[in-house]
């Protein structure tokens, strides 16, 4: 430790907004939900002339929302220090899912952190715990090198949360390294797409089985902390941690598809919910730090 | 700091026949609300008013009380204001059988 990290460590636990995150020493955004939607967008998916080419992966979502975590029973829950969180919210049918995303590019390929605090929950249209009603919660980076920097990848590293599958409670955190066939989009050579939440390929992440708090009734929700590291000069995750749990990252790899033409530098982050029954599902985003060793 | 204002689109290219809605979004820290509903295709048969509805919970509706009309024709759009709506809002329209309409539902939102 240098006496500068010693500063930046003192300075930054005496802020309340950033001490319950442990970032490296340039932090990118603070993203907390009480100001607003912090640059959280929806994913929409590639079209050319008309909407009508959009994959339905893409076409199914919806935007984001300022959530209280209102409740029928008991009211707003609010977040973890506030009144709001992003709310990502599917659509009531089997297998729908949503997504939040971020757009920025990297200045440095070096080593960047994600941090967040999150929780999910089904829409609470019956009086039973619905624990099984969401399929996942997880969240992605879309990144590729710089224009200078190749030869390299686009590289997309994904982790989810696979809490339920067709009524069965899994629990336990899964990586993807394939996604679906890119398939020109329009006439002009100058779009593509692909469906890289397709719900096939996904892989377990060898000892990811976690058993997350969640409560006794469908309304009651509980903060969890998320952290994964990310070398962009090597393009590899480095670790991965949620609550008390460090994962091992030795197995992890990502989706990796050749560099696009127009991508370079790029540095996307989402966040997504799927459900597993005809029921919404909710993930719920209360603060989300990125930074990075620059 | 500048109030919120946010532009949020709640449904792009659906097709309505029948009952159909918006799905529920919320918006309590928003004061005002400006609804704009643009046809993306050409409609088809009569098309009825849209409603605009507020719910407690996202899960029960009522209507709101405000009424526009849908947009008659390709790329036509038209809107409706709506304050102290609450937390939850939705657009709805009950089309009658052989009626169509492929919509882009933006809300515009100021705190």
């Amino acid at each position: 430790m240098t006496q500068l990290d010693d500063i930046r460590r003192a300075l930054r636990e005496s802020d309340p907004q950033l001490s319950r995150f442990d970032p490296l020493p340039r932090i990118i955004c603070l993203d907390d939900f009480d100001r607003g939607m912090c640059g959280w967008t929806q994913l929409v998916g590639n079209y050319e002339d008309t909407l009508d080419a959009m994959l339905p992966g893409y076409a199914q979502h919806s935007h984001a929302m300022l959530s209280t975590l209102p409740n029928w029973d008991f009211g707003s829950h609010g977040g973890v220090d506030g009144s709001y969180a992003l709310k990502i919210a599917t659509r009531p049918r089997k297998g729908a899912q949503n997504v939040a995303i971020k757009r920025l590019t990297f200045r440095k390929p070096g080593p960047i952190r994600l941090e967040a605090y999150f929780t999910f929950k089904p829409e609470a249209t019956d009086l039973a715990l619905s624990e099984t009603d969401i399929r996942s919660f997880g969240f992605l980076y879309d990144l590729q090198i710089g224009d200078t920097s190749g030869p390299g990848d686009r590289v997309m590293p994904h982790l989810r949360f696979l809490n339920a599958q067709d009524g069965k409670h899994i629990q336990k955190w899964q990586f993807k390294r394939r996604t679906t066939p890119i398939k020109p989009i329009g006439t002009a050579g100058k779009t593509i797409t692909h469906y890289h939440l397709s719900p096939d390929d996904w892989e377990d992440l060898p000892g990811g089985e976690q058993r997350l708090c969640y409560n006794e009734i469908p309304t009651k929700v509980n903060w969890h902390y998320l952290r994964f590291d990310f070398d962009l000069s090597v393009m590899q995750a480095t670790r991965f941690q949620v609550n008390d749990r460090v994962f091992d990252m030795g197995g992890y790899d990502c989706i990796r598809i050749p560099a696009m033409k127009n991508l370079w530098c790029m540095l996307n982050l989402a966040f997504f919910a799927e459900t597993d029954t005809d029921k919404r599902a909710f993930a719920y985003l209360d603060s989300v730090c990125l930074s990075g060793d620059f | 700091m500048l109030p919120e204002n946010l532009t949020a689109i709640v449904a792009r290219n659906e097709s309505w026949t029948g009952e159909s809605a918006t799905e529920p979004y919320e918006a309590g820290w928003a004061k005002e609300a400006v609804v704009f509903v643009r046809a993306l295709k050409t409609p088809v048969g009569r098309l009825p008013k849209a409603r605009v509805e507020i719910s407690a919970d996202g899960m029960h509706w009522c209507a709101e009380g405000s009424e526009f009309d849908l947009p008659s024709t390709k790329d036509a759009v038209t809107f409706q204001r709506v304050s102290h709506f609450g937390n939850f809002l939705r657009i709805s329209a009950a089309l009658p059988a052989g009626a169509e309409i492929t919509v882009l539902v933006t809300l515009h939102l100021k705190a």
